[in-house]
């Protein structure tokens, strides 16, 4: 019998269980021939965008859940992560590589998902986030 | 010293504190928030206020350890001391080049390169 080519989620508010999902997530991605260079993107994608998740949409509190969607495809991979947070505007996020936000501790993590993916779609409240990387 | 350390492993080449990573993988939030608390504490004694990090043999490196050391980094500056990292693969590197943090870090190929320009 085949692998599974998807994976849905609903975690916790708890980054131990985004470590949890991200390696299952790594070995059906091996199991499926995917590259080590997709493979470190999705998985720098997918954990930002988790733990973005957790720890600002959802503040971490327990009761609340991060929701997560995984296909596989021959050429593509699909992902969909979506908190119960109030959202917020990736517009308004500030430019990390400003200058003067350079030495901030905040604003990367949404700019490296927009980095290791192809395509990066926030919904109009902004609590979910579809991801797609296409196979090298 | 290092034997203390749960993150981090702490040598010295010439004047310079020379740290790498315990962690292949520097992901886990406990773990980088250690990593963070152990470095901060390497920097208050003043003998390592020249400071290499070697990242031989991390592979994978998220944002919120990126975090703290954006935090070592403007703590260091602030003591006067110096600060450089070295051997990064090559897609760890990129994780600075995207978010621009290779124009705040300097970052060379070779710890020699480092230690060498950490000695002047």
């Amino acid at each position: 019998m085949s692998k599974p080519q998807e994976i849905e989620r609903s975690l916790n508010s708890d980054p131990n269980h985004c470590a949890e999902l991200l390696r299952e997530l790594l070995e059906m991605l091996r199991l499926d021939g995917w590259g080590k260079d997709d493979m470190f993107a999705i998985r720098m994608a997918m954990e930002e965008a988790i733990m973005n998740g957790i720890k600002h949409g959802n503040e971490e509190d327990h009761e609340k859940k991060v929701c997560v969607s995984i296909r596989l495809a021959k050429d593509r991979f699909y992902a969909k992560i979506t908190d119960q947070g109030l959202g917020f505007c990736p517009d308004d996020v500030p430019d990390p590589t400003a200058e003067q936000n350079l030495d901030k501790t905040s604003g990367r993590g949404v700019m490296l998902i927009k980095a290791f993916v192809d395509e990066c779609n926030y919904n109009k409240c902004g609590n979910s986030v579809e991801l797609i990387k296409y196979r090298s | 010293m290092s034997e203390n350390l749960e993150c981090l492993e702490l040598g010295q080449v010439d004047e310079v504190a020379v740290v790498k990573f315990r962690d292949k993988k520097v992901m886990d939030p406990s773990r980088i928030e250690q990593m963070g608390k152990e470095l901060l504490e390497l920097i208050a004694d003043d003998e390592n206020e020249r400071l290499l990090i070697n990242f031989d043999n991390v592979s994978f490196f998220s944002s919120a350890a990126i975090n703290k050391l954006i935090v070592l980094e403007k703590q260091i500056r602030a003591k006067g001391g110096k600060l450089r990292l070295c051997n990064l693969r090559p897609e760890v590197r990129d994780l600075f080049s995207y978010t621009s943090l290779d124009q705040m870090f300097e970052i060379d190929q070779e710890q020699v390169e480092s230690i060498q320009a950490l000695s002047q």
